[in-house]
Order: C-alpha cells, then structure tokens, then sequence
C-alpha cells in the first residue's frame, strides 16, 4: 500500500524545490558567513560550488542508484543524509567542515532530486506531466531560494537556513516511506530496469552554458549589493526577488509562442542582455539593477524550461535523462563560479585601490584646512585597513564632522565625492565578470543552433 | 493553423528578445554606463598646476603636496599611497614592508621630494628665484630619517614646512605683500 497521491505529489514537489533551492539558498548568507567563519571571498564561495560541484557529479550515478534500490527507498534515504547534513552545516564552526556538510548534503540531495523523477510519473498518471511538475518544483525552489536565505539570514542567522531544511526534508520524507516500504514488500524494483540511451549532449551542454550565466547573475548581484553598495541581505533580498517574479512571467511564455528551439535562443539572448545590462551598470543605483533583472529573469524560465524539455523528449527513462540536465546545470553554475571567482575577486582588489587613491586625491586637493585633510587621511587609512580589503563604508572615517560651518560643508562635499569613487570602483569592479556571463549566454546560442541540425 | 505559425512566432519571440536586450544595453551605455568607474589618479612623476597661492599657508600646503609628488615618483607609487602611508608610523610600517623598503630609501625619496618642491614652487612663481639654491642646500642637508619625520608627524606637517621655510619667511612675506 502506497501513500495517497496527493500528499506525494506534495512531498516529491517539496523535496525537488527544497534541494534545488539549495543550490542557491546561501546566496545572501555568503557575506555573514565569510565574516563569522574570518575566511576569504574566494573561500566562502566553495561553500556554493562544492554543493553545485557535487550534484553534478553525482546526479546520474544517484539515477542509476535510485533505479537499482528503489526511487522510494532512494528518496528517503537521500532526504534522511539531506536533512542530516543540514543539520552539520548549521552546526559548523570552520569553513572546511561547512564546505564538507554542504558536499554531503548535496549527495543526498541529489538522490532525492533523481529519485523523485522516477516516482513523480506514478503519483501524476503521465511521465510528460511528470517532467513538467519536476522541472517547475526545481526552478521555484531555485528561484525562491535567495530570498528565503536573505530573510533568514537577516531575521534569524545564516545557521537557521540550514537549520530548517532538516525538519523540511523529514516531512517531504515521511509519504515517500510508504513507497519504499512498499518496493520492499513487492520487490518491484529489479523489474523496472531498462537499458539507458544516450543523454542530449547539445541541450545539456546549452543549459551548464546558460545556467552558467545565470548563477553568474545571481551570485554576483547580490554580492555587488551586500559587500559593493552595502545593503542588507533582507534588502538584498527583496532586490533579487525581481528575477524570480521575472521568472514567473516568463513560465507563462509556453510552447505556444514558439519552438522548444526558439525560446531556448529568446531565453539565452534574454539573460545575456541582462547581464549585458549589469555590465554596463550607468550608476549605483538599485533600481537600474531591475530592468536587467526582469531580462534575466524572463530569459531563464524560458531558455530552462525549453532546454529540459528538448533534453528529456523521448528519452527514457527520465529518472537517468533529469539526472543528466541535474549533472549539466549544477556543472555549469560550479564551473561557472569556479571561473568568475578569481576574475571578479582580483578586480575588486585593483578597483578599490583605485578608488583609494582617487578618493584620497580629492581629499588632497580639496579646499579644505590642510590640518583637518591630513587628520582625514589618516582617519581614512584606519578605516581602510579596518576593512580587511573589503569596499568600505566610508562615512565613519569623517566624524565627527567639524563644528565650523564651513569646514563642515566642505567635508561633506569631501565625503560625498569620496563615496561616490568607491561606489564607482564597487559597480566597475563586477562589470568583467558579469560581461564574460553575458558571453556566456551568447555562447550557449551555439549548441542551442547546432540542436537542430544535429540531435544527437 | 498553418505549419508555418510556430516557426513565425519563434522568430518574432528571438527578434523580440534580441530587441529588449540591445536597448537595455544601449540605453545603460548613453546614459554612462560604460565609463562609471573610479577616477584615474595623476602621474607623480608628471608637473602638477599649482592654485593661485594667497598666503603663505598655502604656498606650504601645495610645496607639502609637490614634495609627496617628488618622493611618490621617486618610489614609483602615486603620490596618494605616500601620503596614506606618511600619516601614521604604523601605515608607514605597512607601506615599507609591502614595498620593501627600508628608512634609508624612504627618506631619500622623501628628500628627492622636497627638492622637486622647490623646483615646482620657483617654476609656479611662489619662491623667489635668490631664495632656491639655498632651499635646495637645506633640503640636502637634512638626514634621510629628519626628512621623514618631517612629514610622517601629519598634525605638524606645515608646521614643519613653515619653519623649514623660515629663514625665507620675512622675504617670502614681503613677497606677497
């Protein structure tokens, strides 16, 4: 006896969601974590990449794993070690052992992810419907995720957005049970296997290229806004939440306005003029951040939902094929990092000596009491080395301001124009990597071209 | 429904997207986009314009600032890392051991330094052309660690460059008046 439909479909649903999310949820928390665990830029990032790293190498062999044991008995064991290792990264005090839950809970994660695949076509009576529920439970939880981890960051602690994930993945957990008692009393498993066919390369390798560029988008926006204009991660997070909702109006874009092959190429070209857009940033403001959202956005709905779809048509079984596009959209953001990181990283060091120096420039030769501008230099400097090479805030290094009322006016003028340097070097800083995402969509139109002439 | 109608709709929806994309773009480069980035900081090593001076206090000001110009270029930094570095000693601790360097050098440049600024003030019109040579003999009489001082206490800065000018002050006074 199985568990009703429903509340499976409801758990399966969930646990897609609640993993994918994953792959994204630390997004916003990435700044308090590198503060609390006194670690680099470069360093918190592999707390990211190693869950993306992981998933994709462990999405298929967690297919074939889910076939051979049983997609319930698979899918309960996977959220068990999810939940578990959520509950180690929650846990953690040093950034190696984070690094380690966070590979382990992407092993459990991913064979979660993959059994369900396998589940969902007999909870929902159809394996296209089962793709479509599957593909949709992951791009929410993917797109929720950075919000949900900004405000739980901001409300609770980076911690709790692990924390949470344990009870979350016991209860997806709980109907899936029933399954996999049910695969143990009937021993129905060893009858379902089927040989695999070949995976999609084209639209596989077109979507590790977009999602790429997507993760591109994501990560360094909200870094450009917590550690470059220095918002919160709760306002971070509600500037981000623009993509997501983006994402739900470019859903609505379904295989009516075209072929699965054209809204790949619209959604490609859509992300990469977002990000060409971010590139090109005219001030730092956040509001010009949302137009190239609201393209980023609408492109990813489209160009991953067109590029599943072209990836799983007519291949069987789907279990394998998913756990294919899971292995080539976690490559692609993992590489994707992997690649941007120390790009963007070295910029930053090479714009904020810039601004620096230009900011003291100002400071040097403004009208200022010349006493008054070498006690700023100083109160600068401190402030700088404060900072530990991050972008500073800089308003701290002029109080108090000086009772005069015309000194004052000068240092505020003084202040202002120093600010805006290091806002300048902040927003310039970012504009190589997310132009190189920017190619990156480009690029992914290539194999998108190439798909039709060539279906492998 | 023709064959054809998707194939269409694609196209318009790729010719669309394209469109949105290029006039994002193109809209955030005219309005700067492409330029919005820190200021460029001048070459030390290059004269500098001196401000119409108005008293002496400011002729010692920009001689403080043409002399960080000398040693910046002298070491081969900007005049902007010199000066964050001469304002406390622990930042000249960090600027010296991030170039390796030592006092000896420092001081040097830092002389190297005030002599430009006699160079700079005489071409500038604010020094008496009788009253350079025997600036230029103080300045390389100083010791390389005096001259450091002489900058690295930020608070008595122009105190110091005042009373390095001293001897001239009465000159210098009646210069202006």
């Amino acid at each position: 006896m199985t568990a009703a439909p429903r509340p499976r479909l409801a758990a399966l649903a969930g646990a897609v969601g609640l993993v994918l999310a994953d792959s994204s949820i630390v997004v916003l928390a990435l700044p308090d974590i590198y503060r609390e665990l006194d670690t680099s830029v470069a360093g918190v990032t592999w707390v990211l990449v190693s869950f993306n790293l992981v998933m994709a190498l462990a999405a298929v062999p967690a297919a074939h794993l889910a076939r051979r044991i049983g997609p319930g008995r698979a899918a309960a064991i996977g959220l068990a070690v999810f939940a578990g290792a959520g509950i180690a990264c929650g846990l953690a005090t040093e950034l190696s052992t984070l690094i380690a839950a966070r590979c382990v809970q992407a092993l459990g994660g991913a064979v979660a992810v993959t059994a369900a695949l396998e589940l969902l076509p007999a909870t929902v009576g159809s394996e296209r419907r089962a793709v479509t529920i599957w593909a949709a439970a992951g791009a929410t939880g993917a797109a929720l995720g950075p919000a949900v981890g900004g405000l739980m960051t901001e409300l609770v602690s980076w911690q709790s957005i692990f924390l949470i994930q344990a009870p979350a993945a016991i209860a997806a957990g709980v109907p899936v049970l029933a399954v996999a008692r049910h695969e143990a009393a009937t021993g129905i498993v060893a009858a379902e296997l089927r040989s695999t066919g070949r995976p999609h390369l084209l639209a596989n390798l077109a979507l590790a290229m977009t999602s790429a560029a997507i993760a591109a988008a994501l990560f360094l926006l909200v870094l450009l806004l917590i550690e470059g204009w220095r918002l919160t991660p709760i306002g971070a997070a509600i500037v981000v939440s623009a993509m997501p909702l983006a994402a739900l109006l470019g859903a609505r874009i379904g295989p009516g306005a075209g072929s699965a092959r054209a809204r790949a190429a619209a959604g490609a070209i859509l992300v990469s003029g977002g990000l060409g857009g971010l590139a090109l940033l005219p001030r730092a403001e956040v509001a010009l951040t949302l137009p190239p959202q609201l393209l980023v956005g609408i492109g990813l709905a489209l160009v991953l939902s067109a590029l599943t779809e072209t990836a799983l048509e007519g291949r069987a079984p789907q279990a394998i094929h998913g756990g294919w596009t899971i292995s080539a959209r976690h490559a692609g953001v993992a590489v994707g990092l992997i690649v941007l990181t120390p790009v963007f990283t070295a910029d930053i060091a090479e714009q904020r000596r810039e601004a620096i120096d230009a900011g003291t420039a100002v400071v040097l030769d403004s009208r200022v009491d010349p006493l008054l501008k070498l006690e700023l230099a100083q109160r600068i400097d401190e402030r700088l080395e404060g900072e530990r090479g991050r972008v500073p805030t800089i308003g701290p290094a002029f109080e108090p301001l000086p009772e005069d009322p015309e000194d004052r006016a000068e240092v505020l003028v003084l202040r202002e124009e120093l600010q805006d340097q290091l806002d300048r070097a902040a927003t310039h800083s970012f504009s190589p990597s997310f132009g190189l995402g920017a190619l990156l969509g480009l690029l992914a139109l290539i194999p998108i071209g190439l798909a039709r002439r060539v279906d492998l | 429904m023709s064959a054809e109608r998707p194939g269409v709709r694609g196209g318009l929806l790729v010719l669309a997207s394209a469109l949105a994309s290029l006039a994002l773009v193109l809209a955030y480069l005219a309005a700067g986009g492409g330029s919005y980035s820190p200021a460029t900081v001048k070459d030390p090593c290059e004269p500098r314009e001196w401000r119409d001076p108005g008293s002496l206090e400011e002729i010692a000001e920009q001689f403080s600032l043409s002399a960080l110009d000398g040693a910046a270029c002298e070491l081969g930094v900007t005049r902007e890392t010199l000066a964050r570095a001469l304002a406390t000693p622990q930042s000249r601790r960090r600027f010296t051991e991030r170039y390796g360097i030592d006092d000896e050098e420092l001081g040097q440049a830092v002389r190297a330094g005030l002599l430009r600024a006699v160079d700079d003030a005489e071409r500038a019109g604010a020094l008496p052309a009788f009253l350079g040579e025997p600036l230029r003999e103080t300045v390389r009489e100083i010791p390389p660690e005096q001259a450091i001082e002489l900058i690295q206490n930020a608070r008595s800065l122009l105190d110091d460059l005042q009373s390095f000018v001293d001897p001239a002050r009465d000159f210098l006074e009646q210069f202006f008046r």
